[in-house]
Formats: C-alpha cells, structure tokens, sequence
C-alpha cells in the first residue's frame, strides 16, 4: 500500500535530487523520496540515540581519553 | 600520556548548547583546543550566544571547510545539517578524531569515516574522571538534564544512567561520592 504526498522543499534539494535520478543512482524521485524517509526514520530511531548514551556512559566512566 | 592531536576535538552545536545550559562548559577544559565549524557557531550563537563566551574553553571559529564527495555522499544519507556536516568536513581536514555531538544522525555518519564521537552525558561523566568535577557534582548535573536543557532522553534512561554511574563510582576506590 503507498500513499500520495505533496510538500513544500527548497529548489536546491530538489535540483540535487533530479541529479541523482539523472546519473542513475535512483531510478525517480519517487525512489528518493522513499529511500530519503527511510533513512532518516532508521538514523532518528530512538533506540539508536539510547544505544549512543549507553556507549557514552561507557566511555565516561573508563574510556582512556 | 595525552598528545596535542588527541586533546583537540570538533563541536556540533548540542554539546555546547546542553553543557552552556548546566553551567558545565568546564567539562572541557582539559582539551588543548575545540574547532567549532562556522555553520555550528552560528548555530550556537543564535540560541546560546553566551556558550561562546566561555572563558574555561578553547572555542575556534572555523571557517566552512571544502567540502568533499565522501561527506556529501553522507550529509544526502543521513540528512546532515550544514552544521553537522562542516564538523565532519573539519574532521577529515584536520586529522581530528573526535566529534562532540549529541545527534544520531551525525554520530552515524562519523561512525562510517571513522571518527568517534561523545554527547553532552559522556562529557559530564567523563568530567569526573579526568578530575574536571566532583562525582556528586556531576551526578546533580545530570539530574538536572530534563529541567535545564533541551537534550531528549527518556527519563527511565536518565535514571538508568545516573544509577549506573553511581554503582560504578561507588565501587572505585578512588573516587568519594560525598
């Protein structure tokens, strides 16, 4: 099931976008658009924030630096 | 021993922001020098331009760097701001190792080039052992995270943290928590 969206996003970004469409990196914009959400919903997981504060935690207490 | 390379550091602006919010900005006292790219100093200076005040910290202005492809490529992956992706730039430039950042995102990207990065909780955590802070001080440092700064971190986590680091602390012989 996919939905349709409509928004608002700087020429720059998008000029970029079309780029990669272009030289083949994706196949359209839809794929970019798709693949940009999804990446950047994975990298903004909480779980991945907490799993960095564990490590920090970790590096304070008896890191070497 | 500590070298010159390893004391200096690169700063994303939530660090500066979070620690400036505590009152901690000294927790980084002890490195040699912190690069703050430009796009980063700016950022800080429009929503704390006191953090770059900081007379206890060694902040340098950097301007932007060049960018490169392997960055580029990164910051469209990981949805990067100019900021943090001047920082990974300034990184890559200078042979610096470390970036102090508090965004996933970015700690993601570094982690793909290489390049360790701390947030705002190892920062204060760290400041006790390198002797910056009192333990007990640190401790209400980050019991005051959720009132004084705008870091997002689940409370039950924080508490987590904050028992961690006392257990660990009470179990070192060389560290008083009174």
């Amino acid at each position: 099931m996919t939905c349709a969206i409509q928004a608002e996003i700087p020429d720059q970004l998008w000029q970029q976008a079309q780029t990669l469409v272009s030289q083949g990196w994706a196949s359209n914009m839809d794929a970019v658009i798709n693949e940009s959400l999804r990446r950047y919903l994975e990298s903004h997981q909480d779980v991945l924030a907490e799993s960095f504060i564990k490590e920090d935690v970790e590096w304070g207490l008896n890191g070497n630096n | 021993m500590v070298t010159i390379k390893s004391a200096l550091v690169v700063a994303d602006a939530g660090p500066l922001i979070h620690l400036d919010k505590l009152s901690a900005l000294d927790v980084l006292s002890d490195y040699t020098a912190i690069f703050v790219p430009n796009a980063v100093w700016l950022e800080v200076f429009h929503h704390r331009p006191q953090a770059l005040q900081a007379s206890t910290v060694k902040l340098i202005r950097q301007l932007a760097p060049t960018p490169t492809a392997k960055v580029d490529a990164l910051s469209a992956v990981y949805t990067l701001h100019h900021g943090e992706r001047e920082a990974l730039e300034l990184c890559l430039n200078h042979s610096v190792n470390t970036l102090l950042s508090d965004d996933s995102a970015a700690r993601l990207a570094a982690k793909s080039l290489n390049i360790a990065t701390h947030g705002t909780i190892g920062l204060l955590v760290r400041a006790a052992r390198q002797h910056l802070r009192a333990p007990a001080e640190i401790l209400t440092l980050l019991e005051l995270i959720p009132q004084q700064t705008t870091l997002h971190i689940r409370p039950t986590l924080l508490n987590e943290v904050i028992e961690q680091v006392k257990f660990e602390w009470k179990s070192n012989p060389t560290i008083t928590l009174t």
